[in-house]
């Protein structure tokens, strides 16, 4: 109770600021809130923004998905190999030091505009976050669990189910829980730059119609879409989490 | 009764550390041997040879067990599975309803690991060694960590079970009455690089206690002779 009455007051406070910064700057850059906000309702029911938000969204889960499908594998085998670990760290390293213009670029000249450009930006963007931390649940397992494993003669397929799965839990919700909301910043901006469609274009038919309360609308309901899916993903993988621990 | 384990000219080092040195032992199948000895002279290197965790340097060890059931000084459960899961985790099918209640762990088998006491867990460890129905079991320190009673406790199981079926138990140890209720042999070692000091046939007849005096003055003889051996060292 304590904690939704903060919540409460910091959004009060959030709003609190946002109208003084209206009533101080040009209208026409910082709207007021209210004025977001009503045109936030209208733009809710329309069929062009809710088809943009599908759009922005499947992007996101695809992008998602192949980041785990292929950094967590190979995560796991950096983090059992030093070998494989000296050799595509600094391969990692140059993939997350590449700013996501440059990605934006090579896409445009190899895909042209589409859906490919921001997936594959959203992709390399997380690869390295859900690689390297994978590694390091890898490396902070329990050597002495797989000791007694050893011991005890168990299947490697059980070590694994076992063992390595239950230690790497915490560090999957870890690594969905950075991505969700990086994955939807960066197809947001892959969209505004390369086009196609989304909600990143039509923030960007907002800014070249000099619609700034439309850019404000469709911002809270992009941070609106990221607040959602990391509470759903969040609940699905604690309840998940649960049930293997105790089915198991 | 047949043999169980040779060691032949046992040495252990890691790098320029010598750690067992030039060990020769002859363990009978169904003896309870425990080795004492200052900390740092090798006594849980020795049981990982024995259970093939480690390689030795030189020498090495005929093993005649198939099975070998290990009780780790710390329990080493898997936090995230329950006590029935755990024991599934290293024996796929049987029934362990028999152990667990010879244990006291009925009735705790959906329980995980931190929501089950110090001794309990032990016990599970226990059970974890069990159930492979070991030929050898091996004890590291497995009750330090345990007070008096559930220590006490634990104990009169492993006997009774060694009474009802006997294996061959290996155990290390720094608690001399401990070392006294368990064994049939004793092996005192020296410091680093360890050797075998004193090797001795424990007789206490098969009913055991803790407060028996026969017991009583067999430690106060190896007290004697633990002391005896610092001096000399």
């Amino acid at each position: 109770m304590r904690s939704l009455f903060h919540g409460l007051l910091g959004i009060i406070i959030f709003l609190a600021v946002w109208q003084a910064l209206a009533m101080m700057v040009n209208k026409s850059i910082i709207p007021a809130p209210s004025e977001t906000l009503a045109l936030l309702a209208d733009l809710l029911f329309s069929s062009r923004i809710l088809l943009a938000v599908w759009e922005t969204a499947w992007k996101v889960f695809l992008s998602l998905l192949l980041v785990m499908l292929i950094g967590m594998p190979v995560g796991l085998f950096m983090g059992l190999s030093d070998t494989l670990y000296d050799m595509f760290r600094p391969v990692i390293m140059v993939i997350q030091a590449v700013p996501v213009i440059s990605w934006l670029s090579l896409v445009i000249f190899a895909w042209g505009i589409g859906w490919k450009g921001p997936v594959f930006i959203a992709f390399l963007s997380l690869l390295p976050i859900s690689i390297l931390t994978t590694v390091s649940g890898v490396r902070n397992l329990d050597k002495n669990l797989l000791e007694m494993a050893r011991l005890y003669r168990v299947p490697a397929i059980r070590i694994f189910k076992d063992i390595y799965l239950g230690s790497l839990l915490p560090f999957i919700i870890a690594i969905l829980d950075v991505s969700i909301g990086q994955a939807w910043k960066v197809i947001l901006v892959a969209e505004y730059l390369s086009g196609g469609s989304g909600l990143g274009v039509e923030i960007l038919r907002m800014r070249m119609n000099i619609d700034f309360p439309g850019v404000w609308a469709l911002t809270l309901i992009a941070v609106l879409l990221g607040i959602v899916t990391e509470r759903l993903i969040k609940t699905g993988l604690g309840r998940v989490s649960a049930r293997w621990t105790i089915a198991c | 009764m047949d043999n169980c384990l040779l060691v032949n000219h046992l040495t252990k080092a890691y790098g320029s550390l010598t750690v067992l040195d030039n060990w020769n032992l002859n363990i009978r199948r169904g003896q309870r041997l425990v080795l004492l000895g200052p900390s740092g002279a090798g006594k849980t290197t020795f049981l990982r040879l024995v259970a093939g965790l480690e390689m030795p340097s030189s020498g090495c060890i005929d093993s005649f067990n198939q099975k070998i059931g290990y009780v780790f000084q710390e329990p080493r459960l898997i936090p995230w599975r329950s006590v029935k899961n755990n024991l599934l985790f290293v024996k796929q099918n049987g029934d362990f309803s028999g152990i667990l209640d010879r244990l006291r762990l009925t009735g705790f088998e959906d329980y995980l690991p931190s929501q089950l006491s110090g001794g309990m867990r032990q016990r599970v460890n226990l059970a974890r060694a069990l159930i492979t129905q070991p030929d050898l079991l091996i004890l590291d320190e497995a009750f330090s960590s345990l007070d008096l009673r559930v220590k006490a406790s634990i104990m009169s199981d492993i006997y009774h079970l060694w009474r009802e079926n006997p294996f061959t138990l290996i155990a290390v140890t720094h608690d001399l009455k401990e070392a006294l209720y368990l064994a049939d042999r004793i092996i005192i070692l020296s410091p680093r690089p360890a050797h075998i000091m004193h090797d001795m046939k424990i007789d206490l007849g098969p009913e055991r206690s803790l407060a028996s005096p026969d017991l009583l003055g067999m430690e106060s003889r190896l007290i004697d002779i633990m002391c005896n051996m610092q001096t000399e060292v």
